[in-house]
């Protein structure tokens, strides 16, 4: 275990060093993988970062984290894409970790995070519902309190490792008479618990990585309630301004460009001056969108909140992407239906997964038209 | 009405009937990842239809009729996203060996074919694809093939005529499945039908297989794939028609923020420019049709245009479709995504739109157009 004191470390220096490790430690047959990895694959990884101290780089040092300011999470999070190192089921460490270190009693903190950064707990984020899913606020999954236990009704969907997944964090519905955002609660629930049901649900690569997450007369302990009762939606909508700009990460595109790549040379496309005009589109697309992430990334850095206007970096960075997927298709000619890896002259390159992996991507962490009306409301301050 | 368009009406009534009867998205599902890939009792009904013999004249057995009728029942078929390989083998492959010059070959294939009972695929294209039908490795001589084709759909033919270069210019063999020297390979594609890689391993042809050579083989191929090009474009023009009409349906029911999300103006706007690409798409099929009816002449730009249109046009509301459909269209369990597959397949099939903008451009200078 190191508990170093990161941010006394020189940028360079603590870069060097993480990018050290992830050579030395990272298996390589998991690199960049083109689909999403399952606990399975990525366990033993966790373990290794586990033993080094290193599962929970936000975390304060107290709780077990590395304690790294945000330029510095920024800086271990881009030689972790750099590697194409996996996330791990990463939720807990992620999202629910930063809401209970804000949020939670002692009681709670102590109760949960040592398993969740030991690996123990798996979390899955239990928001989503059949018809709550850009309307989230519409969620009519119920808890009613019965004596010192919540009593928990209805069910969510798309819900990412449901089946990985030792606990879930979910948001229900406390108070039914309250307006719609201020009648929910932040509930902490055992994946054990007598009356769940997981249905898995296949995606568009033909795996199962969500579920639909039938909840029948689920007991939690009230002491499992994070926060205040109905305070939930706040406490939520506190902790999206990091994830909007991991989403942002330019790193997906630069990785599918490196793809593209290698098939352009393989099919001789350099000579091919419509096509060039068209890649090198994409290439100054996905260089400003490396350009747009890092003014965002510097505000971070200097500790200053991330305003509505970070959505823009969701929307460049997803679209880009699938952009990119879509010329990678093209690119590949008669073979740019083939599943699996394809043969091209240069390299072997598996075109369909990113293609089908870009497409969620403008759906989830709030849709793209989503982000675009935030936009035009509250940043470009037009009517309506 | 014209007679020809009481023809294709009644073209498509049977279809419809065939859709309500003998296939199901079940079916399609059921049949993606498995060997070798469709139903031969399916394929049988489609021969009794008279579908498999569409573009055969009738002293071959077929019904003798043009690109029209075949265009009309190939887009409704499309609709149901049959993995039946009816334009590959009753367009591709029957009409190449229509176009060459061995008549006794084609009196013994052509009746076979048109019946159901052979099932033949045209292997042309060599392993770095392409739509030159002349862009040929594949050599014949001393009596034996040699070399290696890709993309060959179906993949578990009857038969497989096979293009070569030999050394009085192109020729094509008609080689039949178990011939010594000639295996088959399979890649799966992106809607869980398969096509094949042969190799060819000095596999013996003799000269009653020579379906065409030099002159006729070269004019064969190129006519057959062109055909079989602009069908591809009524294929996609089905299963991009059935993809907006179920995403608009999508639309009308999916309620969030206590509305019809086909309330909502962005999605409302988007939904109207892929109907555009799907009107611009039927436009320029039925233009071509047209004109192919009148003047056969041509038919390499028509089927560069529709193919151009119909790929770019299938691949856009595909994808757009899963988009508008949210979390639900990232599923297996929901159909928009097996018609964003079958548009990717047929998109990348005989030239993606990419190479039908280059070819209409070599056709077609800029100014001559003007
Ligand atoms: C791969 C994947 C993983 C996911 N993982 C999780 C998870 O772990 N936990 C979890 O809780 N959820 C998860 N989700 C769910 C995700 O958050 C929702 O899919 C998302 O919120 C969209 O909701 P929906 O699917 O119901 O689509 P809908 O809200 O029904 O949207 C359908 C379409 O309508 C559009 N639309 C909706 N409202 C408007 C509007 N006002 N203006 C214009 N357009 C609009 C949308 O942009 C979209 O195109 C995941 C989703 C995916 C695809």
């Amino acid at each position: 275990m190191q508990t170093r004191d990161w941010d006394k470390m020189a940028d360079e220096a603590f870069r060097l060093e993480v990018r050290g490790f992830f050579q030395k430690q990272y298996p390589e047959h998991l690199r960049f993988p083109a689909y999403h990895l399952r606990w399975a694959d990525t366990k033993d990884w966790y373990k290794k970062l586990v033993d080094k101290g290193w599962a929970a780089p936000g975390w304060p040092k107290e709780w077990g984290g590395m304690g790294l300011s945000p330029s510095k999470l920024l800086i271990f999070i881009e030689e972790q894409e750099r590697h194409g190192v996996a996330r791990t089921p990463d939720m807990g460490i992620i999202l629910l970790g930063p809401l209970l270190i804000k949020f939670a009693t002692e009681e709670q903190k102590k109760r949960f995070l040592p398993p969740t950064l030991r690996g123990e707990y798996i979390w899955c984020q239990g928001y989503s519902e059949p018809n709550a899913g850009s309307d989230l606020a519409n969620l009519k999954t119920e808890a009613v309190l019965d004596g010192d236990e919540y009593v928990i009704n209805g069910s969510k969907i798309w819900t990412s490792y449901a089946m990985d997944a030792t606990h879930m964090f979910i948001l229900v519905r406390t108070d039914k008479q309250a307006k719609k955002q201020e009648g929910i609660s932040f509930l902490l629930v055992d994946m054990k618990t007598p009356g769940i049901t997981i249905r898995p649900i296949r995606n568009l690569l033909g795996v199962e990585v969500f579920a639909q997450v039938f909840l029948d007369n689920v007991r939690t302990p009230a002491q499992w309630l994070v926060g205040k009762p109905n305070q939930g939606w706040t406490m939520a909508k506190a902790l999206l301004g990091f994830e909007r700009i991991s989403i942002g990460s330019p790193k997906l595109a630069q990785t599918g460009l490196k793809r593209l790549e290698a098939i352009v040379q393989s099919q001789g496309l350099t000579r091919d001056p419509a096509f060039m005009d068209r890649y090198t589109q994409l290439r100054l697309d996905v260089a400003d969108l490396a350009s747009a992430y890092g003014r965002f990334a510097d505000l971070l850095k200097r500790g200053e909140t991330l305003g509505p206007d970070v959505s823009i970096l969701k929307i460049v960075a997803t679209e880009t992407f699938q952009r990119l997927t879509e010329l990678t298709l093209e690119a590949a000619g008669d073979a740019g239906a083939l599943g699996g890896k394809v043969a091209f002259r240069k390299d072997s390159v598996d075109i369909l997964s990113p293609f089908y992996n870009a497409r969620p991507a403008t759906i989830y962490g709030g849709s793209n038209e989503i982000q675009r009306n935030i936009l035009a409301k509250n940043v470009l301050d037009l009517p309506g | 009405m014209s007679q020809q368009e009481d023809q294709n009406r009644m073209l498509r009534d049977a279809v419809t009937t065939f859709a309500a009867r003998d296939t199901s998205i079940a079916r399609v599902r059921e049949l993606r990842d498995s060997a070798p890939g469709f139903d031969k009792a399916v394929w049988k009904t489609i021969a009794e239809l008279g579908w498999t013999g569409i573009m055969i004249p009738e002293e071959y057995g077929g019904m003798g009729l043009g690109l029209s009728e075949m265009a009309a029942v190939l887009e409704e078929f499309a609709k149901t996203l049959s993995p039946e390989p009816l334009n590959p083998s009753a367009v591709l492959a029957a009409r190449a060996l229509l176009h060459g010059g061995n008549e006794a070959l084609k009196k013994k294939l052509l009746p076979g074919i048109a019946s159901g009972e052979i099932l033949p695929a045209l292997a042309w294209q060599e392993s770095e694809g392409g739509i030159d039908p002349l862009a040929l490795a594949t050599r014949a001589e001393g009596g034996g093939l040699n070399g290696g084709k890709r993309f060959v759909f179906p993949a578990d033919a009857d038969g497989y005529l096979v293009s070569a270069q030999s050394g009085n210019g192109p020729v094509l063999y008609w080689v039949e499945k178990g011939t010594a020297g000639l295996t088959v390979e399979y890649e799966s594609r992106a809607d869980g039908t398969r096509c094949g890689r042969i190799t060819l391993r000095n596999a013996k042809v003799s000269d009653s297989q020579l379906a065409a050579s030099g002159k006729t083989a070269g004019a064969a191929l190129q006519r057959a794939v062109d055909e079989a090009t602009l069908m591809a474009g009524a294929e996609l023009l089905g299963v991009m028609s059935r993809a907006l009409e179920i995403t608009l349906e999508y639309m009308r029911i999916r309620v969030q923020f206590g509305k019809p999300i086909g309330s909502f103006q962005a999605l409302q706007h988007r939904a109207v420019d892929l109907f555009i690409q799907k009107e611009l798409s039927f436009s320029v099929l039925r233009d071509a049709l047209l004109h192919l009816a009148a003047d056969p002449s041509g038919l390499s730009l028509w089927a560069s245009r529709v193919k151009y249109r119909c790929s770019e046009a299938g691949m856009r509301i595909g994808r757009e479709s899963i988009q508008i459909h949210g979390g639900i269209g990232f599923t297996d369990e929901c159909d928009i995504g097996l018609y964003m597959k079958r548009a990717m397949v047929l998109s990348a099939w005989l030239g993606n739109g990419a190479t039908h903008r280059h070819r209409y451009a070599a056709l077609a200078p800029a100014e001559a157009a003007a």
